[in-house]
């Protein structure tokens, strides 16, 4: 794939995409923006300006820099991994249902994080660095199981790769409603919000245990746009192309849980993201994965800063976790794509 | 190859700006929504922060370590409390907290004499809501409340102590280290005895009038029955404090299942010996076909018109010597008068 001469079609796309892109940075800097002065304190545009100034009092600075701020940014940062995450899969298997969350893989994580809650109580200091290695470990486990499960001496099939990622989904799921079951009704509070998908940790330390995770694997991804074009034809065709097909897609496949993996242990089971951000993508910039992996990546990002920042004021002085707002705007779209698809 | 194809452009972009449009609109809501809610619950949110700056200067700290192990550095004298769902300790003491516990349906009723012009804060303390209150000492009751890095939050409001599980189910406990925390101690020490002193005077006249007569305390809610332990809550008023005997079906449960208010079922309350039965309820309008039910009204204490009934915003899901000097009250009211 040497540069090819831009044809007039090929300069249209490319101002196009520019837009959209810039429009996704635009729309998110106005969400961020709303978002610091959404919260239980009002704050007032002024003053949260002049907070980031410098010059607010003690209290202001602690809900914007300690509170709102970190949750945005684990917002952006979470959403921006389960899109990419999601687009990867999607493109690997090829199929548009597939993502974190019905591949099973978020489920991986999320149980191995209730094991741990059951077996060790909460008093203990430690989950806080803890659980994102226990969700890593999960995800990882449960992509293990399926990729060898639907593999065949022919190579993996993409069809059996959805249909067990669903049925392990489910097996996964029924064991979490299981052990949770038997937790006490406080560890089971805190189970259940985190498996509805709350940004619960909003905290630095928790930007600082999702970045490094988030900063390898986007450029990462981005990185490997052109094979993911490629794999994307199918594997008779990149084959024949000359990618080496099964060691790139078990590369790709390790990013994609790695991803969702980091982001699940600090948001908690938000599906649906990683489903709805790379087809909206995909409907912008269309399926060159040079662009769309970054769009992707944005989308997602602003309907998770979106949905938590609704999900923070809409039952004031309650919070509705960032997963249900996103399903409950998600739900309805997405049965209009499918309805427009099938016309 | 993709199921969902890309579409026309025109149709996409619309959808994308209405989506946007509809944020913008739905977040301004938020914020005005915000602001009223922010004025109507706390209704002081700019007070606490003048008083906040000046609190601190009134003084001296002291060094404690809670149950977590924190060393907490709090002000000898706090002037703005929160303890959420401790406030039964603090109305003994006398002091006023910054906040009191409230559930999206409802606050601890009993209190609300003492509590009535303190604003209300959802019972999982949101970091902002405890913020805009601007305590200068925080108390939590359970450990659990600040797990996953929570501690460190709150401590950045305002020094936060955990009383723990372990101190917190024994009402003696929690009321006096709440009692040292606050420099009330010798409050705390008089209110364990008035309160020691009050159930002994009605334990005698209990003996004299339903002397080793058993009594069951019972919470309908939602038609499901709940039995109490017969050492939490109301529980402990009657059989520990008030020497009333527990009848067989509370000493039915194993010792290390038991919550403070077990499920029972009708069909094995047909079974319960009690000579009198206190039953809260929760249910009002809800409950007449429950307590019109012959099984219920098989068993022998109704049959013998020792029912008494409770509101549900009465003291006996509570405890603490607020809580239970009243429980003590209506015990006596029911009892002694007949």
């Amino acid at each position: 794939m040497s540069k090819p001469i831009l044809s007039s079609y090929e300069k249209q796309r490319r101002t196009r995409n520019i837009t959209v892109l810039s429009l996704l940075g635009f729309l998110i800097a106005t969400v961020f923006v709303i978002s610091m002065n959404t919260g239980f304190m009002r704050l007032s545009p002024l003053e949260v300006l002049q907070t980031i100034g410098g010059q607010g009092n003690h209290q202001q600075k602690l809900i914007l820099f300690d509170f709102r701020l970190p949750r945005i940014v684990i917002s952006l940062l979470v959403g921006a991994g389960f899109a990419v995450s999601g687009c990867i899969l999607q493109s690997l298997s090829r199929n548009a249902l597939a993502e974190p969350s019905t591949l099973g893989i978020t489920a991986g994580a999320g149980f191995a994080v209730i094991l741990f809650i059951s077996f060790f109580p909460a008093t203990t200091a430690a989950p806080i660095y803890v659980l994102p290695l226990l969700a890593l470990l999960g995800a990882g486990l449960t992509a293990a199981l399926i990729y060898i499960l639907a593999f065949r001496r022919e190579g993996l099939s993409q069809a059996r790769l959805v249909l067990i990622g669903i049925a392990v989904a489910a097996g996964i799921n029924a064991y979490q409603i299981v052990l949770a079951l038997r937790l006490d009704p406080k560890n089971y509070q805190f189970v259940a919000t985190w498996m509805a998908g709350k940004i619960w940790g909003g905290d630095w330390r928790f930007v600082l245990a999702l970045l490094p995770w988030i900063v390898v694997l986007l450029p990462f991804a981005f990185y490997k746009a052109r094979v993911l074009n490629v794999l994307n034809l199918g594997d008779q065709m990149s084959t024949g192309l000359g990618a080496p097909v099964e060691r790139e897609r078990l590369l790709l496949l390790a990013a994609a849980v790695a991803l969702a993996g980091s982001c699940v242990a600090v948001s908690g089971g938000i599906g649906f993201v990683g489903l709805i951000a790379p087809q909206l993508a995909r409907r912008l910039v269309g399926p060159r994965h040079q662009v769309l992996l970054p769009a992707a990546a944005l989308t997602g990002g602003l309907l998770l800063l979106a949905a938590d920042t609704i999900g923070r004021w809409i039952m004031q002085p309650a919070e509705v976790p960032a997963g249900v707002v996103v399903a409950v705007i998600g739900a309805p779209y997405f049965l209009y794509l499918l309805a427009k698809s099938r016309a | 190859m993709f199921a969902l194809k890309r579409n026309k452009s025109g149709s996409t972009k619309l959808a994308m700006a209405g989506l946007a449009a509809l944020m913008v609109i739905l977040s301004a809501c938020g914020d005005n929504n915000a602001g009223n809610a922010a004025n109507s619950t706390a209704g002081s949110t700019t007070a606490p922060s003048a008083e906040a700056t000046a609190a601190p200067s009134q003084g001296e700290a002291k060094t404690v370590t809670d149950a977590m192990g924190h060393q907490v550095s709090i002000p000898v004298n706090p002037q703005r409390v929160l303890a959420s769902y401790l406030e039964d300790h603090l109305v003994t003491l006398g002091v006023k907290p910054v906040a009191q516990w409230s559930v999206p349906n409802g606050i601890q009723e009993y209190l609300s004499p003492e509590l009535k012009e303190v604003p209300t804060i959802s019972y999982d303390l949101p970091l902002e809501a405890v913020t805009s209150f601007a305590p200068d000492l925080i108390i939590v009751d359970s450990e659990s409340a600040v797990q996953n890095g929570l501690y460190d939050q709150y401590n950045k409001i305002a020094p936060t102590y955990v009383l723990g599980d372990a101190v917190n189910k024994d009402w003696r406990k929690a009321l006096t280290t709440i009692g040292d925390l606050l420099g009330k101690s010798a409050e705390a020490a008089q209110a364990i005895k008035d309160y020691d002193q009050k159930a002994a005077e009605a334990k005698e006249k209990l003996a004299s009038v339903a002397g080793g007569q058993s009594a069951a305390a019972l919470w309908l809610v939602q038609k499901n029955f709940y039995l109490v332990d017969e050492t939490r809550a109301s529980g402990e008023v009657l059989y520990k404090d008030l020497g009333l005997a527990s009848p067989n079906l509370v000493t039915e449960i194993p010792a290390d299942q038991r919550a403070t208010w077990n499920p029972i079922s009708l069909e094995k309350l047909s079974e319960l010996k009690a000579d009198h039965i206190f039953l809260v309820n929760s249910d009002k309008s809800d409950s007449s076909e429950i307590l019109n039910s012959a099984t219920w009204k098989s068993i022998p204490a109704v049959k013998a018109g020792h029912v008494y009934e409770l509101s549900s915003n009465s003291t006996w899901l509570y405890s603490g010597a607020t809580a239970d000097s009243k429980t003590i009250d209506d015990i006596l009211k029911f009892l002694v008068k007949q």
